[in-house]
């Protein structure tokens, strides 16, 4: 006999909104539907009441943890419509304000799903690791949450000393690769607890149109930041991690080892910061009639911002933003269809979801 | 760690409009590659991006001045390249792709709510982002 169990509206472990009604047989999900919509903030429509400089204020509480993200996307495609190139400075300081962005963001995750498999020890230790990067994103920014980093044409600060930002990347990239990735990545328990569940096929997730980590732990070879570069992503080596399991492990390998990859693309940044202004230094903005467009591969894959703009008008037309969560989630339902019923959280999880991003 | 090393082949943009048998050039313009569908339907275009593996990324909506309707621009990936494909709706339907592209399912009903579009041939499931059952209040203009 066949009977349904909701699991929302706020999700157990992330404590955001959202939904997932499971119809199960026994401890197995036969079948899953989602709801999302919860706190829906309408920020699209909100947008086109904003002024260039408030509606990049407003982007950036689209997500509470990739709050750059959106304001770089919104950024870059904005300069295409001003015909405005931010100067190589700006373009790197872009960069270590992303990778620590990425940083955070893994981190946390990293914790969250450390405490769903049962792991509370690892959940603490990532959890003031995170707290260290934040520390290095308040040493720049003056914040730990939303930098206001992002400008029209460039950055709003400088990173003054980055050889004292190097040697703190340096500590926490020393911090990560002795406590966390080798239990990631060796632990018998977080094999154990993710290998072969919450399984999203190579061709389920190029039919899903999955982004980001979740893509490339099934197989899928995609980062924007190799295959459309944008800043100074163009001027940095760095790996892409791929798996091809496509299940929970495979996802926690990826963001394990982006973490490394960050922190490679962060020292690279900071080594070779060009000097330079921080931005173009126009005072008056002049936007040109049309459309533009820019993606951005944020922690947890690609943002997409289209922004449209009529000549001499205060406000943006229309401002469309994809997240990666938007595109991602839909993939639950493969991935929790089969599964036991007690693994749900951690495969729900285990897509990095940001409910923030998805409601905006 | 498997990285990404190899890449496949890639394939030319003309090489795709002449499977999707349009004449017209490409035009690169905003970060996107655009060409100009014309006669081309929406389902022809989703099955050609199917045959080249191109990844879908969305739709975006826009409602066009006065009565003359919406465009949507639907939008997809190949190879890191970004496509856009323009269709002129002059009421407010178009075919729906979502036998074709289950990608395309939440963005068709998120416009299908936020702009009262309607996708042909496809069952909407209850409202996607707000409770209630009237569409079309989000970031459609309210018509006197």
């Amino acid at each position: 006999m066949s009977y349904k169990i909701p699991m929302g509206p706020y999700h157990p472990a992330l404590e955001e909104p959202y939904k997932l009604d499971m119809i199960c047989e026994g401890e197995t999900v036969c079948d899953v539907k989602l709801h999302i919509g919860f706190n829906f903030r309408g920020i699209e429509h909100l947008a086109e009441s904003r002024n260039y400089i408030q509606v990049i204020a407003l982007m950036e509480r689209v997500c509470g943890i990739c709050s750059n993200i959106h304001t770089l996307t919104l950024c870059q495609a904005m300069e295409q419509l001003t015909g405005l190139t931010p100067p190589p400075r700006a373009q790197y300081i872009r960069v270590v304000v992303a990778e620590l962005e990425r940083l955070h963001s893994h981190v946390l995750w990293a914790g969250i799903a450390a405490k769903l498999m049962g792991f509370k020890t690892m959940f603490m230790t990532c959890f003031e690791l995170r707290e260290k990067v934040m520390d290095v994103l308040q040493v720049i920014s003056g914040n730990r949450v939303n930098y206001s980093m992002n400008r029209i044409g460039g950055v709003n600060r400088d990173i003054e000393d980055p050889l004292a930002i190097l040697a703190m990347i340096e500590q926490l990239e020393g911090e990560m690769a002795r406590k966390v990735i080798p239990i990631f990545t060796t632990s018998t328990t977080a094999r154990l607890r993710c290998a072969g569940i919450g399984v999203l096929t190579h061709e389920k997730a190029i039919s899903c149109g999955v982004v980001g980590p979740n893509a490339r732990a099934s197989g899928v070879a995609q980062d924007l930041r190799r295959a459309a570069p944008y800043a100074a992503y163009s001027e940095m080596e760095f790996d892409v991690p791929v798996q091809q399991d496509g299940d929970v492990r495979a996802r926690l390998l990826v963001r394990a080892l982006e973490i490394l990859e960050s922190c490679k693309i962060l020292r690279q940044a900071l080594t070779k910061l060009p000097p330079g202004e921080l931005s173009t230094g126009d005072d008056k903005i002049v936007f040109s009639t049309g459309t533009a467009t820019s993606r951005v591969e944020a922690p947890r894959g690609e943002v997409m911002y289209s922004v449209s703009w009529k000549e001499n008008s205060r406000n943006p037309s229309r401002v469309h933003v994809r997240t990666p969560t938007f595109a991602n989630m839909p993939a639950v339902r493969w991935m929790v269809m089969g599964a036991r019923l007690a693994d749900t959280p951690l495969i729900q999880a285990s897509i990095d979801p940001c409910y923030s991003c998805t409601d905006r | 760690m498997n990285a990404l090393e190899t890449q496949p082949e890639i394939i030319s943009l003309e090489s795709l409009a002449e499977k999707l048998g349009i004449a017209e050039p490409w035009l690169e313009k905003g970060g996107v590659h655009w060409l100009i569908p014309g006669a081309l339907s929406v389902r022809k275009l989703a099955a050609v991006m199917n045959q080249v593996q191109a990844r879908f990324v969305t739709i975006t909506a826009f409602e066009l001045p006065g009565t003359e309707g919406f465009r949507l621009e639907y939008h997809w990936d190949l190879d890191g390249r970004l496509l856009g494909f323009p269709f002129l709706l002059s009421g407010n339907s178009i075919e729906s792709i979502y036998d074709l592209c289950e990608a395309v399912d939440w963005i068709e009903r998120e416009i299908h709510e936020g702009f009262a579009v309607d996708f042909l041939g496809r069952e909407y499931e209850p409202l996607l982002l707000r409770q209630g059952d009237r569409p079309g209040v989000n970031l459609r203009e309210e018509k006197k």
